[in-house]
């Protein structure tokens, strides 16, 4: 089952080319990864075509013991190979196969264990690219390409907009397994490209990702179109078929109204978008020896040979095309909350005390904080290091200060945060009665205070010591801080930092600095809300048109139902706090401090807003959600936000989104709410309490 | 009866923060008390199927946040109410001078199609506390401002204790039927719901 020769395998020609002319920057990785297109669009410079000896065709074993007992393998290709970076020796091979199990397909790509002795990829690295069982049901589309010279290769594309790197048929068969595929779910071949089969959603800008990636060629030669006919010609799906597919002929309908170019400029963006994640993947994460101690490619070019197999794939391939366009499948929309598995970076373990000392100097200086912040982006901080480490990460302590330095600042601001306290533990009880501002804002904390958090250990009970102390500290900000003075939502962000520093001082201290990043979300005016709801908008039109063309047209587009989300940082998302367990807890601090090291954008809570979206856009489109079911869905998605995932996605899209995405954001939103925003509708009159 | 549409009778709380509007709402729906509610960001809702002379209707009851600053909000959640209930804290005098702004604001933002006799309610809430001691705004005092404002029926509750709340919430959904366009109660068992939507917005959305 193992398959042996893959240090013999010739680079393809573009490869060996693009390796000697392009230097390692991102860009001309980014460039390299397009090569698909480049090779389409002209001759092969070399002309040199790519050689394999190992035809090895291992579909004949069916069986796999560590199979689950109902699940049948009903297509099994050995050879079926990833290629990482442009080195031979770093490509991945594996066995791809088709996994039925009740009446869902799965697809797994497992790569081989131990392969020749110079590969590259440790064992760690190859695993970072299995496929591990993913539903048909979180497959958008599968695209085919079949260059003229090299392999057959097919790219999935996950209804999440992701994709897996494309998976090179070493041995053939992308044509079984595509008909292995049909045999069990719908497919429908794209009316943009012939090459792109639709597996479940029509309308999602990102898969049309794929057929994006053949732009050139449409922009030269026109779109071949076949155009999808409404009968059906399975019973399979019939019964799901109705409301669904209704929603999605609709939405085609309007597709259809859209501007040209602009769904063009999309396509664009998106073809860039996926294509340089991938290579920042891949330069992160492989690349990170050889461009450090410059070895290069040594491999040299061999035999060219065109497969046999090949033309016998091309002439195949035509039984695929004549394949009669089906009727879009409706997904299934109780199927979508289980997406578990993205192609994106794979989440770290979280910095432990040994890690966390290499990054400081014999001083106690922080050395290189953009790596502190991207080790951090990807795997959080180990709980009790947090005490530590945020501080820097809120900006309280500056990385380049020593261990002296910080702790002789830690007592100056102790003193500091005496004197401000003071000024309202002096007002006598006369003195209060003849301040009813004051009054009124004690009392709102009060109020809040008590019911913040309180099914923690850490603040539960009556007279509760850490209770009093989080109305210490927010009275004392709202002297330090007059003019915002205190507003609900931020006992909720106080609570996590008192909970890890088990300082009042500290705390508090932290607390401003957090503030200096969220405080306009809680301006009077509520313009820093607004602008955060605006760009919001703004960036699901850039990712997800259909999503928000779909809010658009149900009166959604305020983004009211995100308010929460970005309020109080995706905390406490149940209702009721009885249900709130350590565990969620805990899962909060995790998001807090990657959100926090501001890497790869400061605006990344907004990405991972829409990362939360588009988990759930078959839902919400296909039930027609109007603004209050929209609401109250989210409102109660209440800890099934499964972190790991949503932060890849968010990062995914936060790199797709790329400098449109930053456009999109207002300048300034960190700062102050911009001007050109939509003033909010402030026709209020005076209420006291706040004035 | 199956075939049977229920009607959507919307509701909106207001008041200022701490009065007791989540507590309320949940006493109303789950018949549950906490003094762990959250306080309430943003906005959310609860839905309660009631029944009134052989009719069920959809009782959908907003609770949105007390804090002023939250209010520019509510544009999006007042829209389309069918009635509107203003809660103070009997123990809190700002809580009960703030009912006037809670109901000019709603009134501006809801915009409903006949403000003078559109249906609100008033509570006083927390009677409860320390025994009614405590108390501040008197029964007398709440009543004449309610008389004032086109007689405004006024109950006196506890969310802690689930006093009065059944009974209010009961008057609350019969004025929310009220405000209903008159054709809609009396609709036939199947109807066209396209139809029957125009004729609600019609009839309080302009
Ligand atoms: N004793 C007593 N306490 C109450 C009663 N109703 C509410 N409370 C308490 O008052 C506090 C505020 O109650 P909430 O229901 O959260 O108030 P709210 O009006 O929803 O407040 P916001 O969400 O901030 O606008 C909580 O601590 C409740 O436990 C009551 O009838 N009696
Ligand atoms: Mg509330």
């Amino acid at each position: 089952m193992h398959e042996t020769d893959i240090h013999d395998l010739s680079d393809d020609a573009d490869y060996a080319a693009a390796s000697s002319k392009y230097c390692w920057t991102m860009w001309s990785l980014f460039v390299k990864l397009l090569r698909l297109d480049v090779l389409r669009l002209g001759p092969n410079p070399a002309g040199l075509l790519g050689s394999s000896s190992m035809t090895r065709n291992d579909s004949s074993k069916r069986s796999s013991s560590s199979d689950p007992e109902d699940a049948e393998v009903v297509y099994l290709k050995d050879n079926v190979t990833i290629h990482p970076t442009q080195y031979a020796s770093e490509r991945v091979s594996g066995r791809l196969r088709l996994i039925k199990q009740g009446s869902s397909l799965f697809m797994t790509w497992i790569p081989y264990k131990g392969q020749g002795s110079n590969a590259r990829l440790s064992e760690r690295d190859k695993n970072l690219y299995t496929i591990k069982a993913v539903p048909f049901s979180e497959i958008q589309s599968i695209c085919r390409h079949s260059p003229t010279i090299g392999w057959q290769y097919v790219i999935v594309v996950l209804s999440s907009g992701l994709a897996f790197p494309s998976l090179y048929f070493y041995s053939g068969g992308v044509r079984e397994f595509l008909a292995t595929v049909k045999q069990h779910v719908h497919i429908v071949r794209s009316s943009e490209n012939a090459n792109v089969f639709l597996v479940n959603n029509f309308e999602d800008p990102l898969q049309r990702t794929l057929s994006s990636l053949e732009l050139p060629r449409s922009l030269a030669n026109g779109t071949p179109s076949s155009s999808f006919r409404g009968s059906s010609s399975d019973g399979n799906q019939e019964t799901q078929e109705d409301s669904v597919s209704s929603v999605q002929r609709n939405n085609r309908q309007r597709q259809k109204s859209h501007d040209p170019a602009r769904d063009l400029s999309i396509q664009v963006l998106e073809k860039f978008s996926l294509v340089t994640r991938f290579a920042r993947e891949t330069t992160s994460q492989l690349f990170r020896e050889s461009l450090v101690d410059g070895h290069g490619p040594t491999e040299k070019r061999k035999n060219n040979w065109a497969s046999k197999e090949n033309q016998h794939q091309e002439a195949a391939l035509n039984d695929v095309e004549t394949v009669p366009d089906l009727v879009p499948v409706a997904p299934d929309p109780l199927e979508f909350d289980k997406l578990t598995l993205v192609w994106g970076q794979p989440r770290q373990h979280p910095l432990g005390p040994e890690e966390w000392s290499t990054f400081l100097d014999s001083e106690g200086r922080v050395v290189d904080p953009n790596a502190l912040k991207k080790r951090i982006f990807y795997g959080g901080v180990e709980h009790n290091l947090r005490k530590e480490v945020w501080p820097f990460l809120l900006g309280y302590y500056a990385y380049e200060s020593t261990y002296a330095e910080r702790q002789y600042a830690v007592s100056v601001k102790k003193l500091e945060y005496k004197t401000i306290k003071n000024q309202w533990q002096s007002i006598s009880p006369e003195q209060g009665k003849r301040f009813t501002k004051f009054r009124e804002r004690k009392g709102l904390i009060e109020k809040d205070v008590v019911r913040t958090d309180r099914s923690l250990s850490f603040y539960e009970g009556d007279d509760n010591p850490n209770v009093r102390l989080m109305h210490d500290i927010l009275l004392t900000y709202s002297f330090y801080n007059f003019d915002l003075g205190y507003c609900q939502g931020m006992s909720d962000l106080l609570s996590p930092l008192l909970f890890i520093l088990r300082d009042e001082s500290e705390a508090f201290w932290c607390f401003v600095s957090l503030m200096e990043r969220l405080g306009p979300n809680f301006n009077r005016d509520q313009n820093g809300m607004h602008a955060q709801l605006f760009a919001l908008s703004k960036l699901v039109e850039l990712l997800d048109s259909p999503l928000h063309n779909y809010f658009k047209q149900n009166d959604c587009l305020n983004y009211f139902f995100c308010f929460r989300w970005i309020l109080i940082q995706f905390k406490r998302q149940k209702r009721s706090e009885n249900l709130l367990r350590e565990f969620e807890y805990d899962k909060t601090l995790r998001l807090w401090e990657v959100l926090w090291t501001h890497y790869p954008s400061e605006h990344l809570h907004l990405y991972v807003c829409i990362a939360i979206l588009k988990r759930h856009r078959v839902k919400i489109m296909g039930e027609q959600m109007d603004f209050d079911t929209l609401l109250k869905f989210i409102n109660e998605l209440s800890g099934q936000i499964d972190l790991d995932p949503v932060l890849r996605d968010a990062e995914a899209l936060c790199v797709c989104a790329g400098e449109n995405g930053a456009a999109s954001i207002p300048r300034g939103l960190h700062l102050r709410c911009p001007s050109r925003m939509a003033p909010c509708t402030n026709s209020k009159t005076t209420r006291c309490c706040e004035k | 009866m199956a075939s049977r549409r229920r009607m959507l009778l919307k509701v909106i709380i207001l008041g200022d923060s701490g009065v007791g509007k989540t507590s309320l709402m949940n006493q109303y729906v789950n018949r549950k008390f906490s003094n762990q509610y959250k306080a309430t960001i943003g906005a959310d809702f609860l839905t309660k199927e009631v029944q009134f002379e052989d009719r069920l209707f959809t009782l959908q009851i907003w609770d949105t946040a007390g804090q002023e600053r939250f209010q520019s909000l509510g544009v999006a959640f007042y829209r389309g109410a069918d009635c509107c209930v203003l809660v103070h804290d009997v123990n809190v005098m700002k809580s009960f001078d703030s009912l006037n702004n809670w109901r000019e604001e709603f009134l501006i933002q809801a915009s409903p199609a006949d403000p003078e006799n559109f249906p609100f309610v008033v509570l006083g809430n927390k009677v409860d506390v320390d025994g009614g001691n405590s108390r501040v705004v008197s029964e007398k005092k709440a009543k004449a401002w309610c008389a004032s404002k086109g007689n405004i029926p006024y109950f006196e509750t506890s969310a802690k204790e689930g006093l009065n709340v059944e009974a209010a919430f009961e008057c609350i959904a019969r004025n929310a039927l009220k405000n209903e366009p008159e054709e809609e109660i009396y609709l036939p068992d199947t109807i066209d719901v396209a139809n029957a939507r125009q004729q609600k917005s019609s009839g309080c959305e302009c």
